[in-house]
């Protein structure tokens, strides 16, 4: 099995491995914080990012609306620069095309800059599997390919990986250098990787970006980064690829600018990412740097279908990454547990709505509906309402396993009889009252050793809420 | 039928979209909440976007015309330790300008450039962010691969925020194969989340504001 193909139907199992994992976990405890605490010091510092929330969420809103008339006005303005767009229905037309683009101009090797699009198609394996060298060149997606590994969260994608296990990596895979160079400071790890990563920009003949958003007023294609690759690898090679989905347009350069305000400060707490850049075409004739062609795949997989139905909200999704920075399934279990390309909240939704219910299914029980995904979502996507949907397809399939659908209805036959699910309740905690009495708590109770194995499970005190509800009103 | 065919058929089954609407939404401007930090005038713009460069780890220091560049720069790289070398493109503003004992030359950049120089457009006080237009005045690579990047940017290009960047930037009719915007130097917090300046892009960014 390729590390791109998906996993998420062995959800339950992953994320067993993943709590066990002493790395994963250690990884874990210092991403959260951080992620949460900048993104709310940028939220403070700015009165109105509230209100740009709204106009962001009207933005995307109209463009779904009017999707057919803007990607029509996009195209018509990338021809105008000079550039190409391919439209793709399947992950697997797009790798075709990019093939196709890279075999004309007998292109050995591929930069690229982050892009998520290219795990949904597995790029990178259809590359090497046709003979030709993929080079990942963000920084953390650099690493996790001398991994063999897919990115375990959409902006940090290295996020899991330790310290010791990069300083191991960079000693095992970089051998032209000493083994036993000095690595002790974090900025000589920097220093390696970005030589080493500065020659490849200059051996590709292709290179290939992600988009984070798609601009129908002028045709361009933009990317916000901090490390200057995804620049580097559509400035220096002969063709710039972009892969892009369709939910990416916005209308104009003013739209740009409010998505731009609200995309950083939720991403990673800056005001504004270091490179914003916006592309359009190839290079000018008169222009003495830039790729010579240029060329956008733009990529539906399944997101035509979301248009119009109760997931299209799902499409405003900007890959900011907040939510799952302060999920705390994500938080706990990291993101490969989840199986496939997006992680987190929004990947329990995006999942099953692009590979299927059948293989995404478990990855919406994944949540304690907490809300605050949806709470700091810069695009206002009613996450939980849509993971909720996904839950009821789910049981309506019959995916979900025996035992649960079982205990669902045995739940249902009493919730839908409240005298007798009251008289129920009240005989089951007198019962578990008086044999826990002794001990306040229960160190084993069939059927709760999830909880039992980590913590007591306290015996209940005193009448049922609806007992002492009812007691309280007869008293006033 | 082809896959772009495909794909517009499907997204008309729930409506092809109102061509009124899409007009009507790119005639009104920018409509969206303006923030108080994006709409400054007068010195304290000045100042906001110097504030927030140097956030953003940029450093940042005023000459009084465009006559003080070459001086300025000569000094800024004894400061730094760097070879009185540098690399620009053909930008009339920097080709016009007496450079003295310093070596610059022009053209894209190499894989080993210690230090670039380039004239931003505009700057946006917003966020301390400048913005670029490549070309052979100010070709892009040099943005990228300079070790240390310079930028000059004058004072009166210094933009409040996006709203009126946009303005000005439609107005003098830019169109080049890219726009980039630069907001400090180059970072990344992939090695122990923790965060390190000079990723694969700049170590370090100097803005000359020019009065």
């Amino acid at each position: 099995m390729t590390a791109h193909e998906p996993k998420s139907r062995f959800f339950k199992a992953n994320v067993k491995a993943a709590l066990a994992d002493a790395n994963i976990q250690h990884a874990m405890r210092s991403t959260g914080p951080n992620f949460v605490g900048k993104r709310a010091k940028a939220r403070d510092a700015m009165p109105e990012f509230d209100a740009l929330r709204d106009r962001a969420r009207d933005v995307k809103n109209h463009v779904l609306a009017n999707l057919p008339l803007y990607l029509e006005r996009y195209e018509a303005k990338v021809r105008d620069a000079g550039g190409h767009v391919h439209w793709c229905e399947t992950p697997d037309q797009a790798n075709r095309k990019v093939l196709e683009i890279c075999r004309r101009v007998n292109a050995k090797k591929v930069n690229k800059g982050k892009t998520m699009v290219s795990e949904e198609t597995g790029l990178n394996d259809f590359l090497s599997e046709n003979g030709i060298t993929p080079v990942e060149t963000d920084l953390g997606e650099y690493i996790i390919q001398l991994r063999g590994e897919t990115p375990s969260h959409i902006i940090a994608p290295a996020v899991h990986v330790t310290v010791p296990e990069i300083d191991k990596l960079f000693r095992d895979t970089h051998t032209h250098l000493p083994r036993d160079r000095d690595l002790t400071e974090l900025s000589s790890m920097l220093a390696e990787a970005r030589t080493i990563l500065r020659q490849k920009y200059f051996e590709a003949e292709v290179g290939v970006t992600g988009a984070n958003m798609l601009i129908a007023e002028t045709g361009q294609s933009v990317i916000v980064t901090n490390e200057g690759n995804g620049d580097l690898s559509q400035s220096l090679p002969r063709v710039h690829i972009v892969l892009a989905t369709l939910e990416k347009i916005v209308p104009t350069l003013d739209d740009a600018a409010t998505v731009l305000r609200v995309l950083a400060r939720s991403a990673t707490g800056q005001e504004m990412s270091v490179y914003t850049t916006f592309s359009s075409g190839p290079r000018r004739a008169e222009d003495p740097d830039g790729p010579e062609e240029y060329h956008v795949i733009l990529l539906d997989n399944g997101r035509s279908n979301m248009v119009g139905s109760e997931f299209e909200e799902m499409l405003r999704c900007i890959r900011c990454g907040a939510c799952m920075n302060h999920c705390p399934v994500y938080q706990a279990v990291g993101g490969h547990a989840y199986g496939w390309v997006y992680p987190g909240p929004m990947g329990a939704v995006l999942t099953p709505s692009l590979i299927g219910v059948e293989e995404g299914g478990q990855l919406p029980n994944a949540s304690t509906f907490c809300g605050r995904c949806e709470e700091v979502c810069p695009m206002r996507i009613p996450l939980p309402r849509m993971m909720r949907s996904w839950r009821a397809k789910e049981f309506e399939k019959r995916l979900t396993p025996t035992a649960a659908r079982y205990g669902l209805g045995v739940w249902a036959f009493f919730a839908a009889r409240p005298g007798l699910y009251r008289a129920a309740t009240r005989a089951a905690m007198a019962v578990l009252g008086r044999l826990g009495r002794a001990k306040g708590g229960f160190a084993a109770l069939p059927l709760a050793g999830g909880w039992t194995a980590h913590r007591d499970f306290p015996a209940p005190e005193g009448g049922t809420f609806m007992a002492q509800w009812a007691a309280k009103r007869g008293g006033r | 039928m082809s896959g772009r065919e495909a794909i517009l058929q499907r997204l008309r089954r729930h409506g092809a979209g109102d061509p009124a609407a899409v007009d009507a939404w790119a005639a009104a401007g920018p409509v969206g909440p303006r923030p108080r930090q994006g709409a400054l005038d007068g010195p304290a713009r000045i100042e906001h976007f110097i504030e927030k460069a140097k956030v953003a780890d940029a450093t940042v220091s005023r000459i009084a015309g465009v006559e003080a560049l070459p001086a300025a720069m000569a000094a800024e790289l004894r400061a730094r330790n760097l070879p009185a070398t540098l690399r620009t493109g053909s930008d009339p503003m920097l080709r016009a300008l007496d450079w003295g004992s310093l070596d610059r030359s022009e053209g894209v950049g190499r894989v080993e450039e210690p230090a670039t120089l380039s004239r931003a457009e505009f700057g946006l006080a917003e966020t301390g962010t400048l913005a670029l237009a490549s070309g052979p005045d100010n070709p892009v690579t040099l943005t990228f691969l300079g070790e240390t990047h310079f930028v000059a940017l004058r004072t009166e290009d210094v933009k409040a925020g996006f709203e009126d960047f946009w303005a000005a930037w439609r107005e003098r009719g830019l169109t080049p194969r890219t726009l980039n915007m630069v907001t400090g130097p180059s970072r990344s917090a992939d090695i122990g989340q923790t965060l390190q300046l000079g990723a694969h892009g700049p170590v370090a960014l100097h803005i000359f504001l020019i009065d």
